[in-house]
């Protein structure tokens, strides 16, 4: 009987999994293995596509020197507002946990995800209104005298990385500030009671005690980085060498659907190894501090 | 000299007060025990003592320097925390090494410290391990051998044994006992246990709503509790509220009598007390349950007996408790195991009787 009710509870879940995993399947899984047949397919040389298979586009991809040059930088430019996200998020996250009351907290809350309540769009023009060549910064600087030429703030990687910045720093601070909420407050006590100052303790028992939440921020704001196409698009320009702006160009300009697959599909790998790497970190680091 | 001194301090929380003006010495060498229910404020005062907290007014001396401004990580005294405070990213070596590296020891001195620490608590073998693979037992003593790595002036017991079963804690008391005897430091427990409190400390000090309602040894606690308080915490108690009688010439030389109005010993007579020394003419008695005792045949006498009628009994092993109808109140009795070859029933009718010496004046108010 009890086997039975136990089947009976499991096709239950099944069930309540059933539309979500339907909606995966048609909206995500099928056209991803579309994407990947696609990417193997030839093309002639009006950019019809063909029907034979071949790796030319992956060679062309990791062969050509623009595009290696672009993987590059989209790796280098995701791991720098990755690594800006991190070192900003902490003394938020911080500051959150250790609010003095509940509607404090959930006033710094608020003020944290307010940024993800705004669409892409009218986020990234705001940008563009503060660091035109006659936006508010400017204006304000040349006022001041403090420059006297508008400064360039506008499409360069700079740009894109203060833009990714803004938008990504609540993801990496909720998953800190979690990790800091778990832990025992009497750890720091205790190694204040062993001799170690405030920031000696920091250093030596809540930073390394709080790394999981940190490598949680990071993939997160890693993969979001380095995929998105958007707000470099309307703050670096289409000319930034990122991957997904060139496989945009490859899609709405060129034409070349198979080359444009080729390059998502390495992007997704790229990205896939990153997230494993700093997953198996995590695992490793989780698994010496409670088994 | 003292090594600790609390003087006047108090803490008030926004408007509570969790300590009101307490003083307190801790002698060298001392094992002291802050005991009290929860929410009393002895780990406020712990608190106050190791410098996580600030008390509002007052100051607290070690070793007779007042480090009443002085941070945590000055003040060099080891704690030992509830639920252990491990370092659970270091191995058991590292955290007892923790507060040494800090002191900027050498390798070598730093190896033999944690080493020797690691031996007093019978753990060398466990070096290597991490806190989570060990027992709460086993992590309890770490946390100790952490605490005594660093030589401390005092250690600090904060509930250290709270988290541990009924029979490991009975080890550990033995243990900690041995540790703190071996090594000679002043160390200042918290707890809530007042069995673990009486066996373990030289001294109590009887926290109860924020004052220090009684400091004295085990014995002294016990048997001479100051007020109804400390009675009523430490042991168990009757308590019997009786006035001094109209005539003492009944008394025996340096015996007072007093009339207990709530308990009825025979139609229409009150209850009488006789007791070793004059207090207020309305006075609050203590009788402990081990202390009365039981007879089947009348008593010749007149004070300190009563029959009396059970109402309920139960049998635990080495001990009996009964429960007794004296009048409309009652009393709580234990008596050890062979009195009797067959148990009284409920309803049952005997006698009881103690010594004058037995019951106790308490203090009134709290």
């Amino acid at each position: 009987m009890r086997k039975s009710s136990k089947k009976k509870n499991q096709l239950f879940h099944w069930l309540l999994l059933l539309p979500t995993l339907l909606f995966l399947g048609v909206f995500l899984v099928a056209p991803l293995i579309f994407l990947i047949v696609l990417s193997f397919r030839d093309v002639d040389s009006m950019l019809t596509v063909l029907s034979t298979y071949s790796f030319s586009h992956y060679i062309e991809v990791f062969s050509s020197k623009i595009y290696v040059k672009t993987i590059i930088s989209t790796i280098w430019m995701a791991l720098i507002t990755t690594l800006l996200c991190l070192v900003l998020a902490y003394p938020a996250a911080y500051l959150l946990v250790r609010a003095p009351n509940r509607k404090l907290r959930a006033l710094f809350y608020i003020m944290l995800v307010s940024p993800l309540l705004t669409s892409v769009v009218i986020r990234t023009f705001a940008w563009i209104v503060l660091l035109a060549q006659n936006g508010l910064i400017n204006e304000i600087l040349i006022k001041l005298n403090i420059i006297g030429e508008p400064l360039s703030l506008l499409w360069n990687m700079r740009a894109v990385i203060i833009a990714y910045v803004q938008v990504m720093l609540p993801f990496a601070v909720l998953p800190i500030a979690t990790s800091l909420s778990d832990l025992n407050p009497n750890l720091r006590n205790a190694s204040m009671s062993l001799g170690a100052g405030r920031i000696q303790s920091f250093f030596k028992v809540t930073l390394p005690l709080t790394i999981p939440g940190m490598i949680t921020g990071a993939i997160i704001v890693f993969s979001l980085a380095a995929g998105s196409y958007i707000t470099p698009l309307l703050v670096g320009g289409r000319m930034q060498p990122i991957l997904p702006l060139s496989i945009y160009q490859q899609v709405m300009q060129v034409f070349n659907l198979p080359l444009a697959a080729a390059m998502s599909i390495s992007l997704l790998v790229i990205v896939f190894i990153f997230v494993g790497i700093l997953g198996l970190v995590l695992k490793r680091w989780e698994t010496r501090m409670h088994g | 000299m003292s090594k600790i001194k609390i003087d006047q301090v108090s803490r008030h929380f926004d408007e509570n007060v969790a300590l009101a003006e307490v003083n307190l010495e801790v002698q060298e060498g001392e094992f002291f025990s802050l005991l009290g229910p929860s929410g009393c404020g002895k780990s406020t005062l712990l608190n106050i003592i190791a410098g996580f907290l600030e008390p509002t007014s007052g100051s607290v001396y070690i070793g007779g320097n007042d480090v009443t401004g002085l941070p945590a990580y000055r003040r060099n005294l080891g704690m030992v925390f509830q639920n252990y405070a491990l370092f659970p990213h270091l191995t058991v070596f590292e955290n007892v090494a923790y507060g040494l590296k800090i002191k900027k020891l050498s390798r070598n001195e730093i190896k033999e410290r944690v080493t020797e620490a690691l031996s007093l608590v019978q753990l060398s073998s466990f070096a290597e391990r991490r806190p989570h693979q060990l027992s709460g037992g086993q992590q309890q003593r770490v946390a100790i051998a952490r605490a005594i790595a660093i030589q401390p002036s005092v250690l600090l017991l904060d509930e250290p044994l709270s988290n541990l079963d009924a029979k490991l804690r009975k080890e550990m008391q033995f243990e900690l006992r041995n540790i703190q005897q071996r090594v000679g430091i002043t160390t200042i427990l918290v707890t809530h246990d007042q069995e673990e409190a009486l066996s373990l400390s030289d001294r109590i000090g009887i926290l109860g709503k924020g004052h220090l309602q009684q400091v004295g040894s085990p014995l002294e606690v016990y048997r001479r509790p100051a007020n109804r308080f400390v009675a009523e915490f430490i042991g168990q108690v009757n308590l019997i509220k009786a006035k001094k009688s109209v005539s003492q010439s009944e008394a025996p030389e340096g015996k007072v009598l007093y009339e207990a109005e709530e308990f009825e010993a025979a139609k229409n007579r009150p209850l009488q007390l006789e007791v070793e020394a004059e207090s207020d003419s309305e006075t609050l008695f203590m009788l402990r349950p081990e202390r009365i005792h039981i007879s089947f045949i009348p008593l010749e006498r007149t004070v300190n007996n009563a029959k009396v009628q059970l109402k309920e009994i139960s049998y635990i092993g080495n001990a009996l408790r009964l429960n007794v109808e004296l009048g409309s109140r009652e009393l709580t009795i234990h008596t050890p195991d062979p009195v009797f070859n067959e148990l009284p029933k409920p309803g049952d009718a005997f006698y009881i009787y103690w010594n004058s010496e037995d019951i106790i004046p308490l203090e009134a108010g709290e």
